[in-house]
């Protein structure tokens, strides 16, 4: 009996064998059809991108990002509304403010008085763009900036809405906007990192800025945005330490290379040719990163283009001189950060000076970028965090006020990097408290961002912890109207 | 036919017909693999099989019943064959179709109905090929059944032909030809070029003169001019009130919503161009080019007319990928400027390691380069020459190159040459002006810092109206600027025995004047800043920076403070205030000195204060020393109850026990609304040889009335003291 057992067991004939065989390999074949990474190993889903490469044909090489960090009021300085003067002192209509979330530093506040601009504005340009007088440079540029007056955020304090515009989310621990551009792009010049960060800070109320902002968050580490500061040693670690000179850096270089080449050819791990390369890197680094630097040989028309400021170290003139040598360098993006926008009282003194940093020197970086005849392929953006209130922070007087954060609507404005020239898009109200005519989520503003590098918001994604990342998290569409 | 493989084909069709209703059933949520889309392309290929097989299977079959043909075994096993093979292939090629319909640009209503007669061909022969046999299935249900069939099978291969060769290939050639061919914006008429299309995609299949749905045609300027059922279509320079966008505007799901739900929608850039156009009087003979350059419309048609993100068509082949690879280096980048585009973006740098090899190690690749990037690189004459082959160059950046216009003549020849940057050249104005025709194509030229004059460039700009010439910006002196202030470059304003002051300032040839005797420092009496001034003593000096071409700077003043001592030891016989630490008593003869602002992160970092006890410091000298005064520097703010001390008293000794009062002295206490500020205030005494010294600082016990603290204690807040 149990040989007839056995050889029943046998006897599973070719027939049998194969029939069962198709039903299985057929049920195979139609779930992959439903699943499509069933019989794909690994994974292989950014297939939209080849990191390093565009899309599609970019009209932007570049970005230089100049982050007004704190919120700068944009009724005092691009978002004109004389309504505000007419009701100075009234309250703001309810209907107006709605069921807004408050500060905490407001939301206590008996009552919220209406103020407006101790400045005046003036119409300049082709596109008849409001400037007010706090802003006299950038008023000359006005045919070379598009404004966006609708730009909308979701966060109302600074930390989380400065992640949110730099990482696309609140919390952090994602790769900053720099950091995705280093890794859709690639680099243009080796010998440069491809995101670099400039810190300035005015007289003004500051609100301080870390380097979570130009953290590479699950991508390499070779997309980290790198520091620049104003000392001796603008990049740290990469000067020679004293005593060594150039031939003995270049002989250990190449005795270590010898030993890391061993350990490749041991392990084949691409972490170690990575590891040469990075050294490599640093040594030519250390001759492109001073010359970089060096502010000695700009000429007086650039000194008088930029302001006296442009020379001294740390200061934001001399950040955006620095962002331009290292934009028409290769470096792929630079964020500037200028601290003190954020006037919760004494506004009218503090924006005044925190005008007088930036208006000269911001509105000499888009005029220099377009005599080198780099500023079709260079995108400059000018703006902050979130906006600030129609209705003022403590208290009210004839010549002193503040304002809060506001998240609803805040200004910005772009230039060069096939950006339409000359234009103002958006709207707010008349209290300017809520936009009434295209609203551009800070989602809206990434992806358009992205879209003129070449990038589709949409492909350029990262797998991390089983799903897959995206700048623009879950929406963001580009904001065609602006793109010439 | 072998009865077996008989048996075993037709359970193959039974289960392609299940395998089919479950794509069928699950369509929108199949994804294709790529291996996949293979096979669906196969479906063109496949399809004539079916289609003539079955052609001849149905024939056979309308004649099926005939007597001589019903009792041929040949013909009757060979039709049952035949319409097998047929319904098999076409289930093949069912599969292989729905497989490609998958892919992008397969969407519409001609697909819709390739799509179902095809399957609809493919069920209803397996039908019959099932039920011929029945006893039921007679001549009429044959011949009806083999008419419909032939008849599906022509009206799919018609819509199969349509998906792939247009709707309206076959009659295309007789019919008169009024599309419209690829035209640049500078041609184009806004009405007939972008209106038109824009209607003929999103609106004309229902509003045309065949079906005029509300008697509404849509397919010419007359009939969109004279409206449909519900009255005129457009009020000219009014959209808000025009039909045409009320329609479109409404919410989708209204029933008058057009196009209607489930059709196209018009995107967003369709309706603002429709938007547009009706609000400049929607004229229909309006070229886009009358328009102003930066004109919402202008923007809009132009990217009509090339859709943003396209493609630019390059008709040359790309370049070997490794040799791509091969040839970039640390200093030389060349990229794909998009993915899958043949062009290729070329970047160099470092002036150390340039030559014109750098170059001619292109010439592999010289068709496929549009961007070029030489910025400050010693590029000669010499080198323009093999830039000259690169064909397809657009864009070129030579800035600050060694060039001049000689070697610029050897560029003439690169037809899509469009942006030319030469700023920072020796390029002068006579050369320029006669080469700038010969570039045909160029759009853009920066001339900036080279040798030309504001008026030449406005003339070469009159000159080439189609170009743009950027000349940037050149200092004309009217816009003078306040030069900023000097800056002290000392380590340190505290000093021992001399210290050479360092005035130094960021700006070539800036002169600075300086005076120590706190008059205003003026820009032709008072003496320059040389590296050579020795400072012997505490001062304070005021300075200002002049160049010729700005406003003088505001003046600024430097304290430098002589402290001739320093302890070997110090100790502090009271605690700190707890935020106020600073670096204990080490703090007082660092040389480091504090800032004013309550704001500053730093502002803490050098300052040691007190509040609740006196500041009491011991400082003890190996070498027993000769003192004759001691100075404290404090600050004042008096906004944030910041005091000067009460009272400062110096005791001194051989050692502590037999310390004895020095000195004791005050200082004026600030008044409401003074600004905040650094002071130092000073006790002198008969010389004293000292190797034991005590300094008693105490903190304003009370706070005047006029202030928000009145009655409160007072911080003091010391940052260093000065030992002479």
């Amino acid at each position: 009996m149990e040989k007839e057992i056995l050889e029943h067991g046998f006897s599973f004939n070719r027939r049998r064998f194969l029939s069962s065989m198709s039903l299985g390999l057929g049920s195979v074949a139609l779930g992959s059809l439903l699943m499509p990474d069933l019989l794909k190993g690994g994974n292989r889903d950014e297939e939209g991108l080849t990191p390093g490469i565009p899309h599609f044909a970019p009209k932007a090489k570049r970005v230089i990002y100049m982050f007004q960090n704190g919120a700068p009021s944009q009724q005092e300085l691009f978002d004109y509304k004389p309504k505000l003067r007419e009701m100075f002192g009234q309250e703001i209509p309810p209907s107006v403010r709605g069921m807004q979330r408050l500060t905490g530093m407001t939301a206590n506040q008996a009552s919220f008085p209406l103020v407006g601009s101790f400045v005046d504005f003036k119409q300049y340009g082709d596109s008849q763009a409001w400037v007010s007088n706090l802003m006299p440079y950038t008023a000359r540029i006005v045919n070379d900036l598009c404004f966006v007056k609708s730009m909308y955020t979701e966060a109302i304090n600074h930390d989380p809405a400065l992640t949110f515009l730099q990482t696309g989310s609140q919390q952090g621990n994602r790769p900053s906007m720099g950091s995705w551009l280093s890794y859709g792009l690639g680099n243009e010049n080796k010998n440069l990192p491809n995101f670099t960060v400039l810190l300035s800070r005015g007289v003004g109320n500051g609100q301080g800025v870390y380097s979570k902002l130009w953290s590479n968050g699950f991508l390499d580490s070779v997309h980290q945005g790198v520091q620049f500061s104003k000392g001796e040693d603008p990049v740290l670690y990469l000067r020679d330490p004293d005593g060594m000179n150039r031939q003995e850096r270049r002989d250990m270089l190449d005795n270590l290379a010898q030993l890391n080449d061993l350990s490749y050819q041991e392990f084949g791990d691409p972490e170690i040719a990575a590891k040469i390369k990075q050294y490599e890197m640093a040594y030519r680094m250390q001759t492109a990163v001073p010359e970089v630097m060096d502010l000695s040989r700009e000429s007086d028309d650039i000194v008088k283009l930029y302001g006296p400021e442009c020379l001294v170290p740390g200061t934001y003139a001399a950040n955006c001189l620095l962002a331009r040598k290292l934009s028409e360098n290769g470096v792929r993006f630079v964020q500037l950060y200028h601290q003190g926008w954020d006037q919760h009282g004494n506004l009218p003194f503090e924006i005044t000076k925190q005008a007088m940093d930036v208006d000269q020197a911001s509105a000499a970086l888009v005029t220099d970028l377009k005599q080198r005849g780099l500023l079709d392929e260079t995108l400059v953006i000018w703006g902050g965090e979130f906006g600030r209130t129609s209705y003022t922070q403590g208290k009210l007087t004839a010549d002193n006020y503040g304002r809060d954060h506001h998240p609803r609507c805040f200004t910005i404005w772009m230039a060069g990097g096939g950006i339409k020239p000359g234009m103002v898009y958006g709207e707010t109200d008349e209290l300017g408290y809520n936009i009434v005519k295209d609203p551009v989520h800070v989602h809206d503003f990434q992806a358009t961002i992205l879209h003129q590098l070449g990038l589709d918001h949409e492909k350029l994604v990262f797998r991390h912890l089983g799903r897959r990342y995206r700048l623009t998290d879950v929406s963001g569409k580009v904001i065609r109207d602006i793109i010439s | 036919m072998h009865s077996k493989f008989r048996t075993f084909a037709g359970q193959l069709l039974i289960a392609s017909q299940i395998f089919i209703l479950f794509l069928l059933l699950f369509e929108n949520k199949l994804v294709i693999p790529a291996w996949l889309q293979t096979i669906g392309r196969m479906h063109p290929l496949i399809l004539h099989f079916p289609i003539v097989i079955l052609l001849l299977a149905m024939l056979l079959e309308f004649f099926s019943f005939r007597p001589e043909y019903a009792k041929n075994p040949f013909y009757r096993n060979f039709l049952h064959n035949l319409l097998l093979a047929g319904s098999l292939l076409a289930a093949v090629t069912v599969i292989m179709g729905l497989f490609l319909s998958k892919e992008e640009g397969y969407e519409g209503e001609i697909l819709t109905y390739h799509k179902w007669t095809g399957v609809g061909i493919f069920f209803f022969a397996s039908f019959i090929y099932f039920i011929r046999n029945s006893s039921w299935y007679k001549a009429p249900v044959a011949k009806a059944g083999s008419l419909l069939t032939v008849a599906a099978l022509v009206v799919t291969g018609h819509y199969g032909a349509a998906l792939t060769h247009g709707m309206n290939f076959i009659w295309e050639p007789i019919e008169s030809t009024k599309e419209a061919a690829a035209v640049s914006p500078d041609e184009a008429i806004v009405f007939t070029h972008i209106v038109q299309p824009i209607l003929e995609q999103k609106c004309t299949s229902c509003h045309n003169p065949d079906k005029m749905k509300g008697q509404l045609s849509l397919t010419d300027a007359q009939s969109l001019l004279k409206g449909g059922k519900s009255g005129k279509l457009l009020v000219p320079g009014n959209p808000e009130i025009s039909l045409l966008l009320q329609r479109i505007h409404l919410p989708n799901d209204e029933k008058k919503h057009m196009p209607p739900i489930g059709k196209p929608q018009l995107t967003p850039q369709e309706t603002a161009i429709l938007n547009l156009w009706i609000k400049d009087q929607a004229k229909i003979d309006k070229k886009l080019a009358s328009y102003p350059e930066n004109d919402s419309l202008r923007f809009l048609a132009a990217a009509y007319l090339r859709p943003a993100g396209q493609m630019e068509a390059y008709d040359f082949e790309p370049a070997d990928e490794d040799e791509i690879t091969a040839l970039n280096s640390d200093y030389r980048t060349i990229v794909p400027v998009a993915k899958n585009s043949p062009a290729l973006a070329v970047n160099i740098y470092n002036r150390a390691t340039y030559t014109s090899r750098q170059l001619n190690d292109l010439e592999s690749i010289r068709k496929q380069v549009i961007s070029l990037n030489l910025n400050k690189l010693p590029v000669k004459d010499a080198d323009l020459e093999i830039i000259g082959k690169f064909e397809n160059l657009q864009r070129l950046n030579l800035n600050f190159t060694e060039i001049s216009a000689g070697g610029l003549k050897a560029l003439t020849g690169l037809k899509n040459l469009s942006s030319l940057a030469i700023s920072g050249t020796k390029i002068k104005y006579g050369e320029l002006s006669a080469l700038l025709p010969a570039f045909k194509n160029l759009k853009t030229v920066s001339v900036w810092n080279t040798p030309l004059s504001e008026p030449e460039i406005a003339q070469l700009q009159k000159a080439n109206g189609n170009l743009a010439i950027i000349g940037g910006f050149k200092d004309d002196g009217k816009n003078m600027l306040r030069l900023n202030p000097p800056q002290m470059k000392n380590s340190s304003p505290v000093f021992a025995g001399t210290m050479a002051l360092q005035l130094k300032h960021p700006i070539n040839g800036v002169e600075i004047r300086y005076t120590m005797d706190g008059s205003e420092p003026d820009s032709v009496k008072s003496p320059l800043v040389s590296d050579k001034m020795l400072l012997t003593k505490s001062e304070n000096i005021k300075a200002k920076a002049f160049k010729n071409g700005w406003y003088g700077s505001e003046t600024v003043q430097f304290d430098v403070y002589k402290s001739s001592l320093q302890p070997d030891s110090v100790q502090l016989l009271a605690p700190l205030n707890r935020v106020h630490q600073a670096t204990g008593a080490k703090t007082f003869f660092d040389r480091k000195l504090g800032v004013i602002g309550a704001n500053n992160p730093a502002w803490a970092n050098n300052w040691a204060a007190v509040k609740d006890n006196d500041m009491i410091l011991v400082s003890e000298f190996k070498k027993p020393a000769l003192i004759s005064s001691v100075g404290i520097h404090y600050m004042i703010e008096e906004d944030t109850g910041i005091f000067p001390p009460e009272t400062v008293e110096v005791w001194g000794g051989k050692d502590a026990e037999s310390m004895k009062l020095l000195s004791k002295f005050q200082t004026a206490m600030p008044a409401k609304g003074d600004k905040p500020s650094l002071k130092t205030m000073e006790g002198k005494f008969k010389p004293q040889t000292v190797s034991c010294l005590k300094i008693v600082a105490k903190p304003l016990n009370k706070i005047p009335e006029w202030h928000k603290n009145k009655g409160g204690k007072a911080l003091l807040l010391v940052d260093e003291m000065f030992l002479n």
